[in-house]
């Protein structure tokens, strides 16, 4: 959970929460349905989205080895399901904690740096096109934090 | 063409099994903590290893770092069997068929989600028959007794047990350098107990690259 708003339940013993605490938590829960829907929207467009991903990324890297698009691909999708989690639960660290060491690893190890590069950008391109301005202002903040922080692991 | 279904095996990819916040679990009710394949979990108390330090070298005096390294070896021996089912259940194949970096990574999360530290695996000396092992902040070279040796001797037993297990040869495992020393981290040499066995007595006498110079020659 966003660690603002888990914050505000470790507060239970000490006191009532202030007005501005509640509009935090107000601002989350209205935001629920809207981050339900992209929630299941990325669950239903998932193999689709990532279908067209990669037969792009074939395309425009026919040299590449194979095995390093479906690790890059795998990678990506791995990203992709934890940053819904992360969008559903409005916290970045879930992301942070659970994957970008992991992935990040991985991808030092096997050099995808370039492949993922082109990656995020025909998965960003996807993205717009299946969710409204409103979904992608909820997935982005995640998204971008999780492939920045990918892509800069590289760098030496 | 490459097929995003076929990349998925039973609709997962394997990643991070043990991601802290996933892999520690608990029963509040019961006053227990577990991983996630239901196996008990308790917090060590600094002080209990402080306690076991002092009680050893009480009762045992010398031969107490003897009784810490077959208690490491113990551990080590039953810490290898559950690591091996939990990995292999969970990437749905054996140990010995995983990527190096898979091992690695799942390896290093494991010691740091249970609060050992920080491993890392050094290959250099893989042609001369060593593999050369380093941990950070671990917690068994804080409550060292004598800090005029390497101290993790619970822990040089767990590796010689562990990669004994996972290379099908007996190993040994020497402390090179220790925290307690000052060192920057903790370094293990492992490798066939007779060529190891010579450079034991020197590593309160010689730093570790003169250690593997020796082992080398």
């Amino acid at each position: 959970m966003h660690p603002q708003l888990e914050s505000i339940f470790d507060e239970a013993e000490n006191r009532y929460l202030h007005s501005e605490e509640l509009t935090v938590l107000s601002q989350y829960v209205n935001s629920l349905p809207e981050r339900l829907e992209t929630y299941r929207k990325l669950r239903d467009n998932e193999l689709d989205m990532m279908q067209k991903v990669a037969d792009q990324l074939h395309a425009e890297m026919p040299t590449e080895e194979i095995a390093v698009l479906e690790l890059s691909i795998k990678n990506a999708l791995l990203l992709l399901r934890h940053c819904s989690m992360g969008m559903l639960v409005n916290d970045v660290g879930f992301v942070q904690n659970r994957l970008l060491n992991w992935i990040g690893q991985t991808a030092r190890v096997y050099n995808t740096q370039t492949v993922d590069a082109r990656l995020y950008r025909l998965l960003n391109q996807q993205l717009t096109q299946v969710f409204t301005p409103k979904q992608l202002s909820l997935l982005q903040p995640v998204l971008t934090t999780a492939q920045t922080a990918l892509l800069n692991q590289h760098s030496p | 063409m490459i097929s995003v279904t076929d990349l998925l095996e039973d609709d997962r990819i394997p990643s991070n099994y043990f991601a802290t916040d996933a892999y520690v679990r608990g029963d509040v009710e019961l006053g227990i903590l577990e991983n996630r394949q239901g196996d008990r979990l308790i917090a060590l108390p600094e002080t209990l290893i402080q306690g076991i330090y002092a009680g050893l070298e009480n009762e045992t005096g010398q031969a107490a770092w003897l009784v810490l390294f077959n208690c490491g070896r113990w551990w080590g021996k039953n810490f290898y069997t559950r690591f091996q089912e939990a990995i292999s259940g969970y990437y749905n194949k054996p140990l010995s068929e995983m990527l190096m970096v898979e091992f690695l990574q799942a390896l290093q999360q494991c010691w740091m989600t249970h609060g050992w530290g920080k491993i890392e695996l050094d290959q250099s000396y893989q042609q001369q028959g060593f593999l050369i092992i380093r941990v950070w902040h671990s917690p068994f070279a804080r409550f060292a007794l004598k800090p005029d040796r390497p101290n993790c001797h619970l822990e040089a037993g767990i590796l010689a047990s562990f990669f004994s297990q996972l290379a099908r040869r007996e190993l040994h495992c020497v402390q090179t350098t220790c925290e307690s020393m000052n060192a920057d981290c903790n370094r293990f040499v492992l490798g066939l107990h007779r060529r190891l066995e010579p450079v034991e007595p020197l590593v309160t006498k010689l730093d570790h690259e003169a250690i593997m110079q020796r082992l080398c020659q």
